[in-house]
């Protein structure tokens, strides 16, 4: 099926873009790698007037350390999976990114794109979360940041205000010696959608006690979601077999999947357990 | 209606497209290079994939009027002086053509991988067509047909 007909504008400055997106208000649809806009598009999912393209800002994607990493909106996931400069800071938002989809579709979807859409299924969200990342937003009332954990408010719906545009993702610089894991865990096959995503960060002191712990978790709820319940048990404890075991229980009991053709809710709360224990488990002392 | 330049298998076009237009609808429809396939129209099969500057893309997913500028490669411009290219001969060699539905978007890929990577393991090639939906199940004699034209 074709496209339904809407206007094409493509603003080159980050000034240009908000201004577009006040004056045309919920006219507009924003484009970034456009794998999201099109599918709504074709789908007859969103019937906007206007189609905002983001791709020809190139200020938006740039990826430089600023004291931690600042992450254009439209940085390709391709181009995040080689960036020596991205992995300075996040290897594990890397190694994320390095797991979306397949080839063609990490050269086209961008982190800012796959954010904003806002889907419990994203594989670098999880990350992200792990990673405590701050979205940047721009508006008419200039810039604001929101931690990721506030952005991701429902299914496919986001904090993200109709006068707004998401221009950039921070990353602070994780404290000496923190470990990370992540596994894309796939019933299928590697390029389709995860039975469950796990993204682990963990800082312990000299005596292996645990003083920071961030789980995040993709495909098993509406949102991606942070493990609230297990950090806690981690944070001030070392990981023992006992520890690690019971916040893998917590962190299972966070989530609220659904049933799909990659896994059962039964399946995907099941595997959630295993992967975050297995995850933790492996971290060496 | 947006005015367009690109260039595609080497050959300069200036066009008026609608902003609704794909990129997969301007090379088939508007061009005439019905190489270039579709199937799923969400991105996910592989069999629409085209090179735009070198990069594999879906064109199913992409709006031509972001092309402005671009060079694009459909499976039509991989031959050279009227010869099929190593690759392609290797997949007749290998017998790796079935149906022959994927092959353009498997050419295209293939194509690209060997372009960064001229000597891939077979991890990398299985790696790197894991986009690439064959339904008559012919993935072993592609994968040989991509390490041949390799060696």
């Amino acid at each position: 099926m074709s496209l339904p007909g809407f206007d094409y504008r493509a603003p080159v400055t980050i000034e240009e873009a908000v201004a577009l997106r006040l004056e045309l208000g919920a006219d507009a649809l924003i484009m970034a790698g456009g794998l999201a806009v099109v599918v709504l598009l074709r789908e007859r999912l969103a019937r906007p007037a206007v189609v905002v393209s983001l791709s020809d800002i190139p200020e938006l994607q740039a990826v430089a350390v600023n004291g931690g990493l600042r992450i254009g909106a439209t940085a390709t996931h391709a181009a995040l999976a080689r960036s020596k400069t991205a992995r300075s800071i996040a290897p594990l938002l890397c190694e994320a990114c390095g797991h979306v989809g397949s080839p063609a579709i990490r050269n086209m979807g961008t982190l800012g794109g796959s954010v904003c859409h806002g889907d419990g299924a994203s594989d670098p969200a999880p990350a992200l979360l792990a990673l405590d990342a701050e979205a940047i937003i721009a508006g008419p009332r200039g810039e604001r940041r929101l931690p990721l954990v506030k952005f991701f408010l429902g299914a496919l719906t986001t904090a993200l205000n109709g006068d707004e545009i998401l221009v950039a993702l921070h990353v602070p610089r994780p404290a000496a010696g923190t470990q990370f894991r992540f596994i894309k865990y796939t019933a299928t096959s590697a390029e389709a959608f995860s039975t469950v995503t796990v993204a682990v960060s963990i800082t312990r002191d000299g005596a292996g006690v645990c003083s920071n712990a961030r789980i995040g978790l993709g495909s098993v709820a509406p949102t991606p979601l942070r493990a609230r319940a297990a950090e806690d048990l981690l944070r001030g404890n070392k990981l023992t077999r006992e520890i690690i075991a019971a916040a893998a229980a917590a962190a299972a009991a966070c989530t609220n999947p659904s049933s799909s053709a990659q896994g059962s809710a039964e399946y995907r709360r099941d595997m959630t357990e295993v992967w975050v224990r297995r995850l933790l488990a492996e971290m060496p002392a | 209606m947006p005015h367009l330049s690109l260039t595609v298998n080497g050959d300069k076009h200036e066009l008026e497209v609608p902003a609704n237009r794909t990129l997969f609808a301007l090379i088939r429809e508007d061009l005439g290079l019905v190489g270039t396939k579709d199937a799923c129209r969400q991105g996910v099969c592989g069999s629409c994939t085209v090179l735009v500057d070198g990069v594999p893309m879906r064109s199913c997913l992409a709006l031509a009027v972001r092309c402005q500028g671009t060079h694009i490669t459909t499976v039509e411009g991989l031959k050279a002086d009227g010869k099929l290219s190593r690759l392609q001969q290797e997949f007749i060699n290998a017998g790796a053509v079935q149906c022959g539905y994927c092959t353009p978007g498997m050419l295209i890929m293939a194509t690209a991988l060997l372009a960064e990577n001229p000597r891939p393991t077979e991890t990398q090639v299985r790696e790197a067509l894991i986009g690439n939906l064959c339904r008559c199940t012919g993935y072993v004699r592609v994968v040989r047909a991509v390490m041949a034209a390799a060696s």
